[in-house]
């Protein structure tokens, strides 16, 4: 079918989409829905193009030249690891105070808060990508007097195109999973919400209490994701792969047509991974750690200022850090490790079983990749409260919460284990499987002996972005706005949203921000590290 | 004397070890003629080769291109590379033709200039294909008319033939030395780093061999065999060279 006709189809369905939905629905704000849609993504756009342009720019500058590298590295480091939840005080502060609650500055704030979660996936794609571009094409770029501007446009611009269509999906797809947390945001007993698509669904499900409606929203959202991606990033990708470009990985599958589908989603993986690990602290020059720490330091010291208008005195940072549940600390740490790890090993096994199928079997394959790209455009938080409703109808309100966090961060845990398993398998030397087959392993025996040892060290650097991403979800799954009431489990994630939503406690946040980075980098150090070189030795598959 | 390699050493540390590449490096090469620079592999002739283009600094000693010493690369001496180096991104045409546009020259001749050399090495007729749609010996002629278009008075040649197949790369040695021959072409100087004996043997006047960990100079050998030398292959001094060659590095 030719594209456009394809894109009239689509245009034609949402269209529809909308008019059931306005017709049918009866809910006093449904007549906004177009204008809700509109405001959204325009905001995203906006966003992302500003994310383009520093991404572009600063990655370039940081992958080109060596003191630029050393600031900025640090700073977009660090900028990744603070999750969503720790630039609310500044976004409140700096942006909604300074416009004294205008729409204007909302929106202001909320562009911040996504351009958060929108940026580090193209910075860090950007310098990838200029970092590998091979050594020859350097060289002769140098011996043919290829300098400053030039070189840009002639080799850098042109090398990073395709990991820059990658991570541009990445950034838009993080775009939408944090719709909802930046169009309403609440911060010491204070929400502001802006009209969007997110701020309408965390209402249907907080303030109305309206199942449906959130469930519509959620399908609406959904189709509107799937469908930009099929238009835009998808074919971009294609053309790219097509243009004589090489692609900056290899997938190999025996079936082209699956190959072609991994080709869209492998990417993402990929970049991930270069994301969450871009530079390791450990492996940080003696001035990086130095001006690492300065630059933490220095940002925690002027939130704190600003927030006080002047230097807290001690007594007022003893007062606002030591309140009486920190006590509870220890007993919420280990009550969210213990979510943390439930989750962890039911994603793990899911995620093994259906790499094998996958990896495996072409037809399984066939169906589960589609799905997969549709279950990747949910915003997972959005399925949140809908989740909840359903579950506490049947197990009540706390145990309803309970198995409403787990089922989130498996869902959000899982994709990492799964993606990295599916391409060791896939990687699995041609002659390591022929010599199965010649010795005939087959079933279980080909699984243990084969397949198991080779997909080991993808489990690990599996595990590592699944407990990454797990520490990002727990904020969320752990506290559930409820009506005009608050459900929330003990744990650590509960205790940072009443710190930062009710008491908007911004010493005691930046402190329990602190102990959450502290424990992922134990966590790594002390596990993943340890399992990591051990792999090592294997010497198997290159991911 | 067109090219002196003057005192030249070099050193990398690898590991944490201080590596000797090369360790008073000393020789000549003279206007017209194709040099062959032979050793082991990690003996540092790639590094010698980087060197003569302007893409490393020796630690000390120099290189002398007509008495001024060479401190980054110029379009006087250009380079064609083992693992070819093309812009994937752009068309034959283009990679031929950037060198030109970065120069400067204008349009028209830049346009005749590269279409006359990728003539020259056999593409007529791909101008308009991608890296990706060739085969190695085709992007290894791109790679050499890329070289050609800024009319260099050297040209270096860096392993060119280790990627392609033993059939392809023989056809493409005689076309060098066609090239190198013939007078229409402004480049006539060349130099070839290799790890193939009998390849330099075929193809170079003098061949310069180099030892291992140091890299030192250990023989500079003239190759007396007539041209063409396609018809002297069998020729008694193209064994007894490649002989002498083999106990020196072998």
């Amino acid at each position: 079918m030719k594209e456009y006709i394809k894109l009239f189809l689509a245009l034609l369905f949402i269209f529809l989409l909308y008019a059931a939905i306005m017709h049918f629905i009866k809910n006093p704000e449904i007549q906004n829905l177009p204008y809700y849609t509109f405001r959204t993504l325009l905001r995203i756009s906006i966003t992302y193009i500003i994310s383009l342009a520093v991404g572009v720019f600063c990655g370039i500058l940081a992958a080109t030249n060596k003191t630029a590298s050393k600031i900025l590295v640090p700073i977009f480091d660090i900028g990744q690891s603070i999750p969503i939840l720790g630039y609310f005080p500044a976004a409140i502060l700096f942006l909604v105070a300074l416009f004294n609650g205008a729409e204007i500055g909302l929106e202001l704030a909320a562009i911040f808060l996504l351009f958060t979660s929108m940026e580090w996936a193209i910075f860090f794609g950007v310098i990838g990508a200029v970092k590998s571009i091979p050594s020859n094409i350097v060289e002769a770029a140098k011996i043919f007097g290829l300098k400053g501007l030039d070189y840009i446009k002639h080799v850098v611009l042109p090398a990073i195109t395709p990991a820059l269509i990658a991570a541009s999906t990445l950034a838009w797809g993080d775009g939408w999973f944090f719709m909802i947390a930046s169009e309403y945001i609440s911060y010491g007993g204070k929400s502001y919400a802006l009209p969007g698509l997110g701020s309408y669904l965390a209402k249907a499900a907080y303030e109305y209490g309206d199942l449906n409606l959130a469930v519509v929203l959620l399908i609406l959202i959904t189709f509107i994701v799937v469908i930009i991606n099929h238009f835009t990033w998808h074919k971009l990708t294609e053309r790219a792969s097509a243009l004589g470009y090489k692609p900056i990985f290899k997938f190999p599958t025996p079936d082209k047509k699956i190959q072609k589908r991994a080709w869209l989603h492998f990417p993402k993986f990929y970049l991930r991974q270069k994301i969450i690990f871009p530079v390791k602290f450990g492996e940080y020059t003696k001035t990086q750690k130095i001006f690492t720490i300065a630059v933490i330091s220095l940002l925690i010291f002027s939130f704190i200022f600003f927030f006080y208008h002047s230097i807290p005195t001690i007594s007022a940072i003893t007062k606002s850090l030591f309140v009486p549940e920190l006590s509870q600390l220890p007993i919420y740490i280990l009550l969210t490790m213990t979510r943390l790890t439930i989750a962890f090993v039911i994603s793990l096994v899911i995620a093994i079983a259906m790499g094998i199928l996958a990896a495996e079997n072409n037809k399984f394959a066939m169906i589960f990749f589609p799905l997969y790209d549709i279950g990747q455009s949910i915003p997972i938080l959005a399925l949140f409260p809908i989740i909840f409703i359903y579950l506490s109808k049947i197990f009540g309100g706390t145990l309803g919460l309970e198995i409403t966090a787990i089922i989130m961060l498996v869902a959000d845990m899982i994709w990492y284990m799964f993606l990295n398993i599916v391409s060791a398998i896939k990687t699995i030397p041609k002659d390591t499987k022929e010599v199965s087959k010649l010795f005939g392993l087959k079933g279980w025996e080909r699984i243990k002996h084969i397949i198991l040892p080779a997909i080991i060290p993808a489990i690990v650097t599996g595990s590592i972005l699944s407990w990454a991403t797990g520490w990002n979800t727990v904020i969320f799954a752990e506290y559930m706005p409820y009506g005009k009431e608050v459900l929330s489990l003990s744990g650590l994630g509960s205790f940072l949203d009443r710190t930062a939503y009710e008491q908007g406690n911004t010493i005691l946040l930046i402190f329990l921000l602190f102990i959450i980075s502290s424990i992922v980098i134990l966590m790594e150090n002390l596990i993943w590290k340890k399992l990591l070189e051990k792999c090592e030795k294997y010497e198997t598959v290159e991911v | 004397m067109l090219l002196e390699v003057k005192n030249l050493t070099k050193s990398f540390v690898v590991e944490g070890k201080k590596v000797v590449a090369l360790e008073d490096i000393n020789f000549s090469v003279d206007e017209n003629e194709f040099l062959a620079i032979i050793g082991p592999s990690g003996c540092g002739k790639s590094t010698l080769l980087r060197i003569i283009a302007g893409l490393e600094t020796p630690d000390s000693g120099y290189v002398l291109f007509h008495d001024n010493p060479i401190l980054s690369p110029t379009p006087k001496i250009t380079m064609v590379f083992q693992q070819f180096g093309l812009l994937p991104w752009k068309t034959v045409f283009e990679n031929v033709e950037l060198p030109l546009e970065i120069e400067g020259v204008d349009e028209r001749e830049r346009r005749k200039r590269s279409l006359f050399y990728i003539n020259d090495v056999g593409l007529k007729g791909s101008e308009n294909s991608y890296p990706h749609e060739l085969s190695g010996g085709m992007k290894q002629r791109v790679g050499i008319a890329r070289a050609l278009t800024l009319e260099p008075e050297i040209l270096l040649m860096d392993e060119p033939f280790s990627n392609l197949d033993v059939l392809t790369a023989e056809t493409l040695r005689d076309e060098v030395l066609e090239i190198w021959h013939n007078k229409k072409n402004v480049t006539n100087t060349f130099i070839m780093v290799t790890h193939l004996i009998e390849e330099a043997v075929f193809m170079a006047d003098r061949v310069i061999v180099l030892s291992c960990r140091p890299g030192r100079l250990i023989e500079n050998i003239k190759i007396n065999i007539p041209r063409p030398r396609k018809k002297h292959e069998r020729h008694p001094e193209f064994f007894k060279a490649c002989d002498k060659i083999r106990r020196l590095i072998v």
